[in-house]
């Protein structure tokens, strides 16, 4: 045994030592790339990060289509001034560490910004890190409040949900002017969904309709016949839901088959198609506020439309792929205005993405999500909102998003 | 609320927990290791149902448009759904479970490979499916009313159903396992793996038997619980794995009744919680089962632990 | 290499060494990542609600990093002393049952308790260090200390008794070693461990919420330990080191990443059973280097010994 315990010695100061080396030698960087002038030669550097795998990968999924899509039309049209855009997208799976992890990735790569990350949750661990080293950040699709105040480099397409739940209340009410009784669902270990419940009742209490059950599911469930069956007792003849597609589908199919016949509102985690296949032919009826409606018509609608349809076969598209087509769209225009008046070529990483945040602030612009601007802190100032209400077809397979007037 | 509705949740919710609990006792009383693959079969069982009742394959994975030139009544895609899991499970426990049995390795590296199985399935699915929710029709039960009045509370038929089948399923297992002579062959593979052996009996068989078993319930399973609230994706079958392991230790590891009662206690103790406290309803179930754990580990109807000298 | 990636990793290696403690005298416990989340919990909180600790800006000083380490390794280890009594009188897949629980529980209360922030959790926690390089460095020291000390543990009478209680538990207590109190002490040691690398993540990550003290992380962390090999301390290191970069590693392979991880935990312990450090390899390793170093001695001084 002596012997081995001599070795067991040698090896483990050995092993220390290799360790300690290679670990040190690895954790030097090299030289920071933002010093160095912004490398063009595979393209304008532009970088994305979403869930492209674990619980939110449908998301990811919807997103990265549209950019995509959004990809193709501008490197169509020319990229930038001549210059092909170079999108590279990296899968931050659906928690923060992930995201972290993506982040740095991109940013170490040299990119000018970055489009994503597709949770909320996810933004308030990421994007830290990118206003720390300068990267300007344009999220698509997070609703949270407080993601722009982060900090001068973030920046975001998708209005928060404290501007448009309200929306679909009034919508609501609107309709049924008979409505008394409202009942209130989210799923508490949802970041999302604790966020818009809040909204939506204070929403309701603003119009004298305090709540008369608050039921709390958990973001795994998808039996809630314990929280209906409560409700139910309570006789609402309205009922809000936060929550996002799965849960929210699920709720709202055992909803209708335990026999609730009155009103369903939903928030912005069920502005998406995947609803179809889990409340089928109970999705229908139900109202929603939307940051984009697939009926607007204008020119920036319809070459999205056209681009998305030719792809995937003439169906709608969802909110997040139009969002996420938005995101890169801006970003693209005000790197061509910059590139106009300072050519990329000439200037260093770190000014560039100074001088593209200040310039992607600036500008309006006219996208899919209708006509867009941001306000110095970097929230979004959109100029129409809808409100819709699906309309399953006879077979309760697929449906649509029909604008209310 | 009523005494009558919180048991008809608490039955509901318990349902699910129960047939998924069925096979994951299984391979757990053969083989003394927790199969982290189960629920990875069990969403694979979802999407074979699917795609055998003629569900056709989304945009977004690689067999975008897949459809079976065939579109299967839902009663018979079911068990050939089961069938394919089973397949699936005799697979993994070729790959993952059996090398490791052969070289006498600790059951903790059963755990970790199986575990491995189950990422790769997962993926898989995602990679060749895509990660968009599918459908199983709700007309399925076409001439089923969509919710049973019973006692003045209400339930989704859907769930009945689910209940029901897991008692038949529960029912033929034991009297299989009790009445006939593989059935027995296996109880005593699960009691003493070399004694057994020695008696005659074929141990590898027999573990491959009770994977294939354990995979067909998964399967079916799966396939049942893809009828009730659809099949949301990949991770479908994922969440169920923990509160299963729960539900197997109140029952009793290894005890196929135990399964089916953990299941059903879990389910009501859950539905038991009042609403203002629904978020701490998962402490509920899991501190369940630690005081089970500290208080009588081998559970309700599992065998009493020995210490062996 | 990049900084943030080395420093996820070295968090790695150090919750494997935090489970590796308890299974280093034959007791499979997955409690870690619940005295992780404690500890990050408490770091969360610290920092953000009391200014003393939250310093200038985002910044914070070290001094309070170390105290709310400090502070967090304590609450674990407080935490794992009360339950640890009732909790390791179960044995094998029952105890680490009951630590899962008892890791999911945390997780609830976590998430349900006011001050935690909920299901958002706690962000904007403040920075000790301006970039990833000075964590990375800080948690070097680190691991580069806890080694020593695990290795040093085999040398004590602790160390021994525990090796003794994984042997064989019966005799280790007929030969009248305290096998409560030695499974006890490592329960501990785990604990404070992890509740501390809890601290310091918090603050790398710059939020929290209850959802990083979950199953999977338990499960995630005994991959390390497994994978790696759980017979010596370097083990742990190599896996959790090594398992924590794959997925970032793999990212070439585009959207097979997953699935080829996912074989790699497949397959890692059926080709390496004991992992893939054991004290053969090493062994092994230590007389091949002891070799060549004989041949390079040979060749400088070039004179051939007998």
């Amino acid at each position: 045994m002596e012997g081995f315990g001599l070795c067991a010695r040698r090896c483990t100061a050995l092993g220390l030592g290799w360790l300690a080396s290679a670990l040190t030698l690895g954790g030097c960087d090299g030289p920071d790339p933002a010093r160095k002038p912004v490398n063009l030669s595979q393209g304008v550097p532009l970088g994305a990060v979403l869930a492209m795998s674990g619980n939110a990968n449908v998301y990811g999924q919807d997103q990265n289509t549209g950019l995509s899509l959004a990809l193709a039309e501008l490197n169509g049209k020319g990229g930038i001034n001549g210059k092909p855009l170079a999108l590279k997208i990296e899968d931050s799976g659906s928690d923060e560490p992930g995201a972290n992890a993506a982040f740095n990735l991109q940013i170490n790569r040299g990119v000018l910004a970055l489009i994503g990350p597709t949770l909320s949750q996810q933004a308030f661990s990421a994007d830290p890190i990118a206003q720390r080293r300068g990267v300007p950040v344009v999220a698509p699709s997070n609703t949270a409040t407080g993601i722009p105040e982060i900090g001068p480099f973030i920046s975001r397409v998708s209005a928060q949900s404290s501007v448009i739940a309200p929306l679909s209340i009034a919508k609501a009410l609107q309709l049924h002017p008979q409505i008394r009784r409202a009942a209130v669902f989210y799923a508490q270990d949802d970041a999302y969904s604790s966020a818009e419940t809040t909204i939506f009742q204070k929403a309701l209490t603003a119009r004298g309709l305090k709540p008369v059950t608050v039921q709390r599911t958990q973001l795994n469930d998808q039996d809630f016949q314990s929280q209906i069956s409560a409700a139910l007792q309570q006789k609402p003849d309205l009922v809000v839901l936060s929550l996002q597609a799965v849960d929210g589908g699920n709720m709202i199919r055992q909803l209708r088959e335990l026999g609730y016949k009155g009103v369903i509102v939903v928030g912005n985690g069920m502005n998406t198609p995947n609803i179809y296949p889990i409340c089928q032919k109970y999705c229908d009826g139900i109202l929603i506020a939307q940051a984009y409606s697939p009926e607007l018509r204008s020119a920036a609608n319809t070459t999205f439309l056209r681009r998305f349809q030719a792809r995937e076969g003439g169906a709608i598209p969802p909110q997040l792929t139009a969002q996420a087509w938005t995101a890169l769209q801006v970003l693209a225009e005000a790197l061509q205005r910059l590139d106009r008046r300072q050519p990329l070529q000439q200037t260093n990483l770190a000014e560039a993405r100074k001088a593209l945040m200040a310039e992607l602030l600036s500008g309006t612009y006219q996208t899919p999500l209708g006509e867009i601007r941001f306000t110095p802190e970097g929230e979004v100032i959109q100029k129409d909102f809808f409100v819709a209400q699906v309309r399953m077809d006879a077979s309760g397979k697929s449906g649509r998003f029909a604008l209310l007037p | 609320m009523e005494l009558i509705q919180l048991l008809l949740n608490g039955l509901s919710l318990g349902a699910v927990y129960a047939l998924f609990a069925l096979g994951y006792t299984l391979v757990f009383s053969v083989l003394g290791v927790i199969n982290f693959s189960h629920g990875a079969v069990f969403t694979l069982g979802a999407y074979f149902t699917y795609l055998l009742i003629g569900g056709k394959a989304g945009a977004n994975g690689l067999l975008s448009g897949l459809q079976l030139p065939f579109a299967l009544p839902f009663a018979l895609a079911l068990p050939l759904a089961g069938l394919a899991s089973a397949l699936v499970a005799l697979l993994i426990e070729r790959v993952a479970f059996r090398p490791l049995r052969q070289r006498g390795a600790d059951s903790l590296l059963a755990l970790i490979s199986s575990l491995g199985a189950g990422v790769i399935l997962v993926n898989l699915i995602q990679l060749l499916m895509g990660a968009e929710s599918y459908a199983i029709p709700i007309g399925t039960l076409a001439s089923l009313p969509a919710s049973l009045s019973i006692g003045g509370a209400r339930v989704r038929t859907v769930q009945v159903l689910l209940l029901a089948i897991a008692t038949l399923l529960l029912v033929l297992l034991s009297v299989w396992l009790e009445g006939s002579r593989s059935g027995k062959a296996l109880q005593a593979v699960s009691e003493d793996p070399l004694t057994a052996q020695l008696l005659g009996i074929d141990s590898d068989g027999m573990i491959r038997l009770a994977f294939g078993i354990s995979g067909f319930l998964a399967g079916v399973s799966g396939g049942l619980v893809g009828l009730s609230v659809s099949i949301a994706g990949p991770y479908f079958g994922i969440s169920y794995g923990l509160k299963a392991l729960g539900v197997l230790v109140l029952g009793g590891l290894g005890s196929v009744p135990g399964a089916m009662l953990g299941g059903l206690i879990i389910g009501l103790a859950e539905a038991f919680v009042p609403a203002e406290w629904s978020g701490w309803k998962d402490a509920v179930a899991y501190g369940f089962l630690f005081l089970i754990l500290v208080i009588r580990p081998q559970g309700l109807l599992g065998r009493p632990l020995d210490t062996k000298v | 290499m990049d900084a943030a990636l080395l420093e996820q990793m070295l968090l790695g290696a150090l919750l494997a060494l935090s489970v590796y403690l308890p299974l280093r005298c034959g007791q499979l416990s997955l409690a870690t990542p619940g005295f992780y989340a404690i500890g990050g919990t408490v770091a969360a909180l610290l920092s953000t609600r009391i200014p003393a600790f939250a310093g200038t800006g985002a910044s914070s000083p070290l001094p309070a990093l170390l105290l709310e380490m400090a502070l967090a390794g304590l609450l674990a280890g407080l935490l794992a002393l009360a339950i640890g009594g009732t909790v390791l009188r179960l044995r094998g897949i029952y105890l680490a049952i009951a630590t899962i629980a008892l890791v999911e529980i945390l997780r609830v209360i976590t998430l349900n308790l006011p001050f935690t922030g909920g299901a958002l959790g706690i962000f904007g926690i403040p920075q000790p260090f301006a970039g990833a390089s000075g964590y990375a460095g800080f948690t070097l020291v680190l691991l580069a200390v806890v080694c020593w000390l695990c290795s040093r543990l085999e040398q004590l009478r602790l160390g021994r008794a525990m090796a003794a209680i994984r042997d064989d538990e019966l005799a280790a207590s007929c030969v009248g070693i305290d096998t409560a109190a030695v499974k006890l002490n490592a329960f501990v040691l785990s604990a404070l461990l992890a509740g501390l690398t809890g601290a310091l993540a918090a603050h790398f990550l710059n939020s929290w919420n209850a959802k990083l003290g979950s199953f999977d992380a338990s499960i995630t962390t005994l991959a390390f330990v497994v994978f790696g090999g759980s017979r010596t301390w370097l083990g742990p290191v190599i896996g959790g080191l090594l398992l924590t970069a794959l997925p970032e590693l793999l990212r070439p392979v585009g959207d097979l990443r997953l699935i080829v991880f996912g074989l790699v935990i497949l397959l890692g312990p059926v080709l390496f059973p004991q992992g893939l450090i054991t004290p053969q390899r090493l062994q092994g390793l230590g007389q091949w280097v002891a070799a060549l170093g004989q041949q390079l001695r040979v060749r400088i001084s070039g004179v051939r010994r007998p």
